[in-house]
């Protein structure tokens, strides 16, 4: 009787188990099976088992002659944009968010919730619209360009709309909150007679820095890190608005093989690939950071 | 003996305006080469401040500070010759033993030969050879609290700051770090400034103790003085037990004051410099528990009635009431279990000659 009431405990979790199973591996093995077909006439797929999809994710067939393949270039330069401009925003974001976590946990502890609320206000916003709003800071006739021609230190406007620098601009913007918060939880924890005993043993400013202070947020460092670079490589909206059609990630490539593209085999399968590389990244990143801390004692 | 750290003038005030709070006034003060010095106080006395000011954490609002003749008041707490121990060790947690007691010569950029064979020696000092490779928090308060010490004495810095480094370990483990804290200071002939709130701590360890209230410095001296001669009721009361007398004067005699005791019969106590009450005027005096006895009638200096006895273990504690309803607490040793005095009884007591002193004000 205990046994068989015991058996049926498990049911109380099938709320959480459906829900798990409905929203996240449900669409995932959908989007991993249409990898594996054929496209339809006018989008979506056809149910005949193809590996075209995952081919045409690495090649190229010749317009005119199809037996002819070679590496898909434009394929290869999305991705690498994707990864070296998530990267890069994730750098940014550490740089400018680390002294901003500093300023804020070092307020006095009335002052911090204030400083908090200000740097979480954008999340308020809808993402369309800051993005618009750079837009409009840095087109050709835009805030930045027309004041600087204005004050004669330039005479053609300078083209930052649809370059990297738009889009690495925008997506720092958007993310750096990511990277505040988590560094601001591990400073908020720091001890900070931890700064003064290094102070205190001759270490300059940044000698405390760089061997009491970082060490002791790289937590925050690792979270905020995750946080930025995971929502980097997925970014659609801001590579869309702020690089146009030049500067394509892979969220763009995705969302073209849905759309315009009407090959949804080959939406799924580069879906696939940036979960891939997603996870590939995450595992690498926690290795290294792991090695770093050296040999550790029971 | 030379002198080590020369405050003159010193203070610091907290904040501005209405708000402003002086946690130090204006300070002099000099510390001796080699010296084991205590600065002891309630909290909020400003004994942390002043340790604080001559760590190079806090800025003084005024005055100047020299530590071997040095003018360091502008300098930070790198720029020092000085070290601390924290109250809470502030060992580095994600470094070991080893790297934390290298810490301080690392950061001198001493080369690293030299480095490793201090941090040798300085494990030995504090006998934690066998935890050179455990992180702080896979050892014990205890062996952190000498990991902490072994850390601040590497760089052999001309003065040794202590802030309550005792106060997180329990009763046993502080004795022991007690006479270590003085063997370490004897052999390493650094001079320690120590902060403490435990009065009995203060007079073990101390060559000299100042005492704070306030934000000021109420008495200096060795512990011998400062224990048998408080200069002030503030002092007498916190450190040790205190019996406080209100006497009348009956005669001024010089310096010395003859004073009526309960019951009539005179003594005379030496008068605090300068203080020159009149007669009939009544003045405080104070005498410790033990520098009374229980004599039999005809030599008694005054008598009390017994109200109750706290037996101690190595002695008890008699409260008694004296004739002219003061109290008064009488230590006596245990020596022999011989028959204890009931409550109620009338013991007659004489106090230890000179023992009785006269507190100004």
């Amino acid at each position: 009787m205990e046994r068989e009431r015991h058996g049926w405990k498990w049911l109380l979790s099938a709320p959480a188990l459906v829900v798990l199973i409905a929203a996240a591996s449900g669409p995932l093995l959908i989007v991993a099976v249409y990898s594996l077909l054929s496209p339809g006439e006018m989008g979506g797929v056809s149910w005949v088992f193809s590996t075209e999809a995952w081919m045409r994710v690495f090649m190229s067939r010749d317009i005119f002659e199809p037996e002819i393949i070679s590496w898909n270039s434009a394929h290869f330069t999305v991705f690498w944009r994707t990864i070296w401009l998530s990267m890069q925003t994730t750098l940014i974001c550490a740089v400018l968010g680390f002294p901003t976590a500093w300023f804020i946990a070092t307020r006095p502890p009335a002052s911090r919730t204030l400083w908090l609320f200000l740097i979480t206000i954008p999340f308020w916003t809808n993402l369309l619209i800051r993005t618009f709003a750079i837009q409009e800071l840095i087109r050709n006739s835009g805030t930045i360009n027309s004041i600087l021609m204005w004050t004669g230190l330039i005479e053609r406007p300078i083209q930052l709309l649809y370059t990297d620098f738009a889009v690495l601009l925008g997506m720092s913007y958007v993310f750096l909150p990511l990277m505040i918060l988590p560094l601001y939880a591990a400073m908020d924890k720091l001890d900070f007679r931890l700064v003064e005993a290094g102070y205190d043993l001759y270490a300059s400013r940044m000698q405390v820095l760089r061997h009491v202070i970082i060490p002791m947020v790289k937590p925050g460092f690792i979270a905020g890190s995750i946080l930025v670079f995971i929502p980097s490589i997925g970014a659609y909206v801001t590579p869309r608005i702020l690089g146009g059609g030049r500067t394509m990630m892979m969220g763009n490539l995705i969302g073209l093989q849905f759309g315009q593209g009407q090959n949804w085999p080959l939406g799924a399968a580069l879906s696939v690939l940036l979960l891939v590389i997603v996870v590939g990244a995450l595992i690498f990143y926690l290795r290294v950071v792991n090695r770093e801390e050296g040999p550790r004692h029971g | 003996m030379s002198t080590e750290i020369e405050i003159t003038g010193m203070g610091k005030v907290f904040g501005q305006g209405a708000t402003a709070f002086r946690a130090l006034s204006e300070i002099d003060l000099t510390i001796d080469t080699g010296e084991f010095f205590t600065l002891l106080g309630p909290s909020g006395c400003g004994k942390t401040t002043l340790l604080r000011l001559i760590a190079g954490f806090e800025v003084p609002s005024s005055g100047s500070l020299r530590i071997n003749g040095d003018e360091v008041a502008g300098k930070g707490p790198n720029q020092r010759p000085v070290n601390t121990v924290f109250q809470n060790y502030a060992l580095f947690p994600h470094m070991s033993v080893a790297q934390n007691i290298g810490f301080g010569l690392k950061m001198q950029g001493r080369p690293k030969a030299e480095v490793d064979a201090t941090v040798a020696e300085m494990l030995a000092l504090v006998r934690m050879e066998p935890m050179a490779d455990r992180k702080p928090a896979e050892i014990s308060g205890g062996q952190q609290q000498r990991v902490a010490l072994a850390r601040a004495l590497a760089p052999r810095p001309r003065v040794l700051l202590l802030d309550e480094p005792l106060s997180a370990l329990d009763l046993k483990l502080r004795k022991e770090m007690q006479s270590e804290l003085k063997r370490l200071q004897t052999e390493t002939g650094i001079t320690f400034v120590f902060v403490t709130h435990d009065q009995e701590e203060a007079l073990t360890m101390s060559d000299r103790i100042a005492v704070m209230k306030s934000g000021k410095i109420l008495q200096l001296g060795t512990p011998h003085d400062i224990y048998h001669a408080p200069a002030e009721r503030f002092v007498a009361d916190f450190i040790g037990d205190t019996n406080f007398l209100d006497l009348p004067v009956a005669a001024i005699n010089g310096n010395r004051a003859v004073l009526t005791l309960p019951g009539g019969k005179q003594t005379t106590a030496e008068l605090p410099e300068g203080m020159r009450p009149v007669v009939g005027e009544t003045v405080t005096t104070v005498i410790r528990p033990e520098q009374a006895l229980i004599v039999p009638g005809p030599d008694a200096d005054l008598f009390g009635v017994l109200q109750d006895a706290v037996f101690f273990g190595t002695d008890t504690h008699l409260n008694l009431r004296l004739e002219d309803g003061q109290a008064f607490t009488l230590r006596r040793q245990n020596t022999v279990s011989d028959d204890e005095p009931a409550p109620g009884s009338r013991l007659g007591l004489r106090l230890s000659a000179g023992a009785l002193r006269v507190l100004r004000g």
